[in-house]
This record gives structure tokens, sequence and C-alpha cells, in this order.
């Protein structure tokens, strides 16, 4: 207000963004004639234009999901100005409509949640989807190399967060931590990340978090066109493409994109690595066979029309990929050097080779305050892992030529998903009450030569009821009641080379027998309870709920040696399902060109399940490893997010994001450790610099993004001290009009100063790996239209 | 003003919540030691053994808190596939084929509340055993978990 008046030729304007429920529409974009830059509404759905001369402006504002708002202002008259975004109609609702029952804006959500949209993804393109989210506070991901990575929210990962992909859960191998997640992020329209649990919603597993990865958008009315994508970093020398394909006459539309990318070893700063006390020599730089390629295909298509619509989805998402040669897991490994140091771009052993296929319709329906949606999916995940054969334990010396196993293929995991998912938003009053059902059946065979995990089929469904309740225009009550049931069985699995079993008196050779025909059932009721308050420019939102999870088939039934680990791995065939109450606060506050949220979260786990590795070393199954025994504990964690903006000019943003996490046993055999994986304190600053650039050029940036990660000297056995580092990456942009399509051209400089550090949740933290040297990533966005809107 | 106050505030609870860890019970995180430079210790890197012989196989063992378990493991390594966890090369024979290697898992208990142990163990080589390159593996953990790995090269001749 005072910086308006102070240079006296100019004036502020206050901008208030709503739809037809009267809820603020954060993230919408507003231009302003004559000004290059444009301006996305704060959480509060305002924002304040600075410097405006005294004249005539023309205001267009415009939200996906929203038919687009034009206005004139004219300044200094006005000063504060209300917009009313009117909900598009039904067939143009795009990611309202087909992706989310109980989306509206994040207001009215009960849980702590970012969205991030394509802009974001292309600022911030990372070597994977989580990698490129890891930016945002709370968000980490447990990294595997350069090009895989999965996601933690909050310290919790692998079967504790939710990825959903086109409204169905994406079910892979996620209990392994070198197992990344099957997505391709060019394909991603907008990302939900909701941190905090989420069962209610999403059932078994959204106990830590949910990834919510919607299609992109339907394309309008009459057109045809498409995008290309082209991708270059020079850390691994990658290179990628993605070519996108829509057009849409009235009802039907198609959607189709076709992504490559290749990449070498990625480089790291320094020479020599340490697989214990053995020095390993790199060649110039490159962690020896870390490269890889993805290949991904889409094609979308579907009918829509007033009251009635149905999509398909068909993508196919393959990726091959090299571990680092020189140590297996844990395990040190002589490699031929000079074989491996070739190329910087073959992929020799061992590797991983992924493919996830996934089909998915979803339809909608309308009728007099109904909305009924239902999604039918099936997709298939297929990992195989190559190594070459080593006898361990009491394997024999020599691979029998009598195996039908292929004699490199170490592992094969293939899953088989059939999803259905069925609910009804009923719109009575103020009240907005969706029912819902979720039900799946998984098919899960195992192969290779060594054993972890049993094959198993499990079946799961779940029932809910959820209500959002308008009090007034300040009060938003959420409650929400759901029943889940599961049912697991567990097939038998006999070692195919005998061992030297003692049962303490007589050693004789035997075929172990690892796992037995088990079935288990489970029942869950869980809960949750929420209060959002909005008030001027102060924002309260208030969550607690009971959340849970069903044990996994490795952990009731594991009893396999993970001999690059020198673990021997055993589950626990009564584990109960594992349940959390979390109570989760979001505060935030708008004051002129500052806001600031704070989002602190308080959660116990009554029978939190984990992986103990015990003082015992077992001689029969394990083949002399030490027991790592699956095991329930009490644990309490708690922390949350900090988020300071502060806007001085209207081209200059400063940011703050900061994190914190503490996480606690308190009981079982590891009392008073944390859990494994939590990431240390960190805060990232960044400073964006947006210049009017002209009309032709807009929408320009230069971005500075300054890292300071804390050590973690909080550890549990058999993760190790990690210190601090600081890291800075920059970021810059601009869209070039050419022919009326915006290029888009993004740089990114991710490690500028080749800063030498490690990663606490990365994969390949336990032999001391340091992360990625300097990489600069170009990006660039070719859209083209072959026929518009007539 | 009073926002800039209040985020500061918070902020500071949320260091000071990250101090707190300090004034709590310690935990436990060293590894335990595999003593393999001690004068008594037996196999070293590169040691030689027999067939057809005994050796007793010594280790001093030490943990900050309390000792847990030991375990070895001899393998072949005929065909190079490893290399140990020690900095020495002892030059390796010739890849060949394993015909009857030897084999040996073996895991040995330690008394409670010990923080160093001497551990002696007489082991027998079988006389018909393949000669050549073998791993030496010593495993040990302490109470808590923490494992120790030590990959010794030896030729059994």
């Amino acid at each position: 207000m005072s910086l308006g008046c102070t240079y006296g030729q100019t004036y502020e304007l206050l901008i208030n963004v709503i739809d037809t429920n009267n809820v603020p529409v954060s993230g919408a974009n507003v231009e302003v004639s004559g000004v290059p830059s444009y301006f996305l509404t704060d959480s509060m759905g305002s924002i304040r234009l600075t410097e405006l001369s005294s004249k005539s402006y023309e205001i267009v504002i415009q939200r996906e999901g929203y038919e687009q708002s034009i206005r004139k202002v004219s300044i200094p008259g006005d000063n504060v100005i209300t917009v009313v975004l009117p909900f598009k109609s039904r067939w143009l609702k795009e990611v309202i409509v087909m992706n989310d029952h109980l989306r509206t804006s994040r207001q009215e959500e009960p849980l702590n949640m970012d969205v991030v949209n394509r802009d974001f993804i292309r600022r911030n393109l990372g070597g994977s989807l989580m990698s490129t989210l890891s930016r945002l506070p709370g968000i980490k991901t447990i990294g595997i190399g350069s090009g895989q990575s999965k996601p933690l929210i909050r310290g919790l990962g692998f079967n504790r967060v939710v990825v959903v992909d086109k409204g169905v859960k994406h079910q892979g191998q996620e209990w392994g931590a070198d197992h990344g997640l099957e997505i391709d992020q060019f394909a991603a329209g907008e990302v939900e990340l909701i941190k905090g649990a989420a069962s209610f919603l999403y059932g078994s597993d959204a106990i830590g978090g949910v990834i919510n990865v919607k299609p992109p958008t339907v394309p309008e009315i009459n057109t045809l066109g498409g995008s290309i994508d082209i991708l270059g970093k020079t850390n691994n020398t990658q290179y990628g493409s993605s070519v996108n394909l829509y057009g849409r006459k009235e009802r039907m539309f198609f959607d189709g994109r076709l992504t490559y990318q290749s990449y070498g070893d990625y480089r790291v700063p320094t020479d020599t690595v340490y697989v214990y006390d053995y020095a390993v020599p790199l060649d110039r730089n490159h962690l020896r066979n870390t490269a890889g390629r993805e290949t991904d295909i889409h094609f979308n298509t579907g009918y829509l029309s007033d009251h009635f619509r149905s999509l398909i989805y068909f993508s196919n998402v393959h990726s091959h990929s090299g571990f680092f040669a020189n140590a297996h897991g844990l395990e040190p490994r002589r490699v031929d050097a000079k074989m491996h140091d070739r190329s910087a771009r073959d992929i020799l052993m061992p590797s991983q080779k992924v493919n996830h296929f996934k089909v998915i319709n979803k339809t909608g329906y309308e009728t007099g305050g109904h909305s009924i949606e239902m999604e039918l999916g099936f997709q298939r995940n297929f990992r195989q892992e190559y190594s070459p054969y080593v006898s361990h334990g009491y394997m024999p010396a020599l691979y029998p030529d009598s195996m039908t196993i292929p004699e490199n293929l170490e592992r094969q995991f293939d899953k088989r998903v059939y999803s259905v998912n069925l609910r009804d938003q009923i719109a009575v009053d103020r009240h907005s009450l969706t029912l819902g059902i979720n039900s799946e059946y998984q098919n899960n065979t195992i192969s290779g030569w060594t054993f972890l995990v049993p094959a198993f089929k499990q079946t799961s469904a779940g029932i809910f009821v959820y209500d959002k309740f308008k009090l007034n225009e300040r009060i938003l009550m959420h409650g929400a009641l759901r029943y889940d049931y599961g049912r697991m069985a567990m097939s038998e699995y006999v070692d195919w080379f005998p061992s030297e079993l003692s049962d303490g008196a007589t050693t004789s050779s035997k075929h172990a027998v690892r796992a037995d025909n088990l079935k288990r059932t489970f029942h869950s009721m869980v809960w949750s309870l929420g209060l959002n308050y909005n008030r001027g420019n102060f924002s309260l939102k208030s969550n607690i709920g009971k959340s849970f999870r069903m044990p996994i088939a490795k952990e009731l039934g594991a009893n396999g040696v993970n001999y690059h680990y020198f673990s021997y791995e055993r589950g626990d065939p009564s584990l109960s399902p594992e349940q959390s109450y979390q109570l989760d606060l979001g505060l935030a506050w708008t004051i002129e060109k500052l806001s600031v949220q704070l989002s602190p979260f308080y959660n116990y786990f009554p029978n939190y399940i984990y992986l103990n590795p015990t003082a015992q070393h077992d001689t029969n199954y394990g083949a002399g490893n030490q027991i790592f025994q699956y095991a329930q504990s009490r644990v309490v964690r708690y922390g949350g997010e900090l988020n300071v903006k502060f806007s001085p000019l209207k081209t200059l943003n400063a940011e703050l994001l900061g994190e914190y996490l503490y996480a606690e046993q308190l009981s079982g055999d590891k009392k008073g450790y944390t859990l494994p994986f939590s990431p240390p304190t960190s805060v990232l600053f960044n400073l964006t610099w947006m210049p009017n650039t002209g009309e032709r050029v807009t929408n320009s940036y230069v971005s500075v993004d300054y890292r300071i990660t804390g050590k973690q000297d909080n550890i549990v056995p058999p993760e190790k001290k990690t210190p601090g580092y600081q890291i800075f990456n920059i970021q810059a942009g601009t869209k070039l009009n050419f022919y009326g399509q915006p290029i888009s051209v993004s740089i990114q400089g991710q490690n500028l100063f080749n800063t030498r550090y490690m990663n606490h949740t990365s994969f390949y933290r336990l032999i001391e790996l340091p992360e990625m040297g300097r990489n600069i990533v170009l990006s660039i966005k070719v859209p083209f239209k072959i026929t518009n809107q007539k | 003003m009073k926002t800039q106050l209040i985020g500061l505030l918070l902020f500071s609870v949320i260091v000071l919540a990250g101090c707190k860890k300090e004034n709590q019970q310690e935990i436990d995180t060293e590894y335990p030691v595999i003593d393999i430079g001690a004068v008594n210790a037996f196999p070293k890197q590169c040691d030689t053994v027999h067939r057809g012989d005994k050796f007793t196989f010594i280790a001093e063992l030490k943990d900050n808190a309390e000792l847990g378990s030991v375990s070895i493991d001899i393998h072949h390594n005929f065909d190079h596939h490893t290399h140990s966890t020690e900095v020495a090369n002892c030059g390796l024979n010739p890849i060949k084929t394993p015909l009857k290697p030897f084999t040996l898992i073996r895991s040995y208990d330690i008394a409670a509340g010990l923080k160093t142990y001497s551990l002696q163990q007489e082991i027998t080589i079988p006389a018909d055993i393949d000669t050549g390159d073998y791993h030496f593996m010593i495993r040990l953990t302490d109470k808590e978990g923490w494992q120790t790995i030590k990959g010794l090269s030896i030729k059994i001749i």
C-alpha cells in the first residue's frame, strides 16, 4: 500500500478471484494488458498488482477448469475488484471432472496439499518425475542413479505412499529401494501431492501421503495439434524427446504421446570411490554402468457429452537401466573395467528392465444432483533384474544346465492388477457427500535364481463415505468413514538347490522350504475429521484421522537372503495391519507482499512394521547372514514444512522452503532409534526475477535455488551418518511467440559448483557414492496447431 | 510485521525441536570392529592355508557397547567375481572352473555383555577340495544390529 503511494505516479490493484460457490480460486493466471509477465493468484485467490499507471487496463483471468474472465479496470478508479470464475460447462471441465471427484480448491481440502502443473515440471525437470517434485518441501526421493527414483513424503516411502495415475492406484514393486516409479513425467498433467495420511479416500498404503498424477487435459473442441519436447543434459549426456499429437471434434478426442530418453553413465565430482577400503578408480568420473533408456507410449481417447463421458487411457512405460558395477548392493564386485569403460552408454550387468502396461477406463455420468464416476483398470508390472550367476551360500558352484530360468535372471516379478472404483458425489443443501467403493485383485508371480518374496494373490475392497459440510462462509467441516477388507494368499516356494540344514543335532542336505501356502485376511476401519477456517487473509485447516496399511507379502512371507546386502530377511506371518493416527495443521497468512504457510503434523503408529537388523546370524536359511526380522513397534513422528514468500516487486520473488522431521521408535528392539530413510532438515532459499521482456518474449524468469541440507546423525542400522551440504541450482527460461505459438525454452544448472556430497536417502548412500556433479539441463517445447477452433 | 514475528517464532520452535534430541538418551550408532591387523589375527589378507590341514581362525572383536554374534563364510573366487574389502591386492590365479570348491558357513555366538572378544575356532579344510583363490568373509554384529564385514582374500594350496 505504502509502496504504491511513494512513487506518486503508480497505483495498486487488488484482485480477488472466487468461483461460483464463493470459494477462492488459487493459481489462477492473471494477465494485464501491456504487462508482459503473468501473475498467479495466491492460496487465498488474491493477487496484488503494483506499479500500475493511471489508465485503463484489460485483465484476463484464467484457470484450468474454469471459464476465462476478462475485466476492464480503470486506474486509479478501481483499487479492489472481485472476479467470479464460472466452472466450465460439463464437457469442457477437463481436469476437474475427469480426474478428481473431490477436487475443488485447496482451501476446501482437509489435508495439506501441493499442486504442480506442467510448467513447474518443465522448469525443474529432473531425471525422473519424483526427482523433479523433490524441490517441494516435505517431498524427497530415494534416488537410484540418474534416471530412477521413488517418492518419500515426510520421510515415509515404499508402500506407505500411494501413487494414483489417472484415477487408479499405480502398483509396482514399491518395496524395493532400487525400484523406481514407472511414470513418464512428460505425460503427467497436473500432479497433486497430499502430505499426510489419506487412507479414508485412498485405502491401504496412503498412510504417508498420496501422489496423484493426472492425465493431460482433454483437448478443446475442433482442434488438431501437438507439441514436441526436446531435452538434453550434460552430466550423463542424456537426450530425449516427447512428441504429442491430439485432436478433437465435438464429442470424440484422441491424445497420443511417444517419449524416448537415453542417458549415459552419470558423473560424480571424484575420480575414485571406495568400496569398503578397496579403491575403485572411475573412468573420467563416470559411475560405471549407470546408463539407461526409457521408451514410453501413451494413447488416450474418449467420448464426451453433456452428462456422460467415457475416456480410455493406454500407456506402456519401459525402462532398462544399469546399476553401479563395482558393488552390487553392498557386495564388492570385481569388474572388467576395460569392457565397462569402452562406452559410457552401454548397459551391462547388473541391470534391471521394467515394463509397466496400463489400460484405464474412466466413465462419468451426471444426473440430478448426482455425479457418478467409475474407473476400470488393468495394469501389468513386469520387472526383471539381471546379474551374472554367482554362487552364494550353498548354491552350486556352477549354474546347472537343467535350470529353465536363464542364468543371468536373478529376480523376476510379474504383477497383474485389476481395479474397479466407483463413487457417487451427491450435493444436498450445504453438504457434499461422496460414497465410494474401491476394489482390486492382484496376481503376483516370481522367477529368477534367488528368492526374496513368494508369489501371491491379493484381493482388497474398501467402502467409504465422505461428507463435506459448509457451515458458513468461513467454516467448512469434513468427516469420513471407511471400511476395508483384504485377503492375501501366498504360495509355497522351495529352493532349487540343497542347503546344509541343521536341526541342532544333525545336519542334512535338503531343499529349503522358504514359503508355505499361507492365507491371511485383514479388516480395518478408519476415519477422518477436519475443519477449514478461512477469514480474511488468514486460513487454518486442521485434520485428525486414522489410517492403515495391510502388510505386504514381503513383510509376511519373506524368507530369503538378499546376498547383496548380507541380510537374511525374515517375514512374520502374524503381523497385524499397520495403523496410524495423524494430526495435521495448515496455517496460512497473506499480508501485502508477504505470505507465510506453516504445516506441522504429529503422527503416532501403535504398530509400525519395520525390518529390524538383529544381532544374530542364521546358518540354515540365511547362509550365515545377519537376520533382518520384520517386527512391529510404536513409533512417533512429527515435523512440518514452512513456506515464506515475499514479493517486494512484481518482477521479484523471494521464497523460503523449510522442512523438518523427527521420528522415533518407542518400543521394540530399536527403541530410541529413528526410522530408516529419515530425510535431514533442509531449507531452500529462492530468488526469482521475472523481467518484462516485451510482448513476443513472455514469462521470462531467472531463478536461483540455494539449498542447505543439514547433517543426519539420527540413524538406525544399517544406515550411516551423512554430513550436511549446500547446493546451488539455477533456472532460467522464457516463452517465445512464434507464429502465435509459445515456444518454451528452459535451462537449468543443477549442482552448479560441482559439489561433492552424499544424499542420506539415496540408494547408493550405503556404499558412499557421491551424488551427481554439475548438470546443465536444456529443455525446449514447441507446440503446434494444425487446425484451430472454427 | 506480526506475521513475520509469528513465522520467526514458529521457525525457532522447529529449530529448537531439532536440538531436543541431543538431551535424550544416547543411541548407539557405532559399528563393531574386526581387528584384522591384530598381531595374532589369522588368517590375514593374502594368507595361505593348506587343504587337508587344520588351522585356527583367530579374530579380535570389539564394540563400544556390546558384541552380538559373528559368522564366517569361506567360498571360492575362481571366477574373480568379487574382490576383498581390503587395500592389498594378493595377485589372483588364472580363472578356472570349480570342480569341488570348498564352502564353509558357520556362525558363533558371543556371550552377552562383552565389549571385546577373542574368537578362536579350529577349522578343518578337507583334503579333496579345489585349491586356489578363496574369500574368507567375517561378519560381526553388535547387540544393536550394526554389522561390520571383512572380506579377506586367501589361498588354499
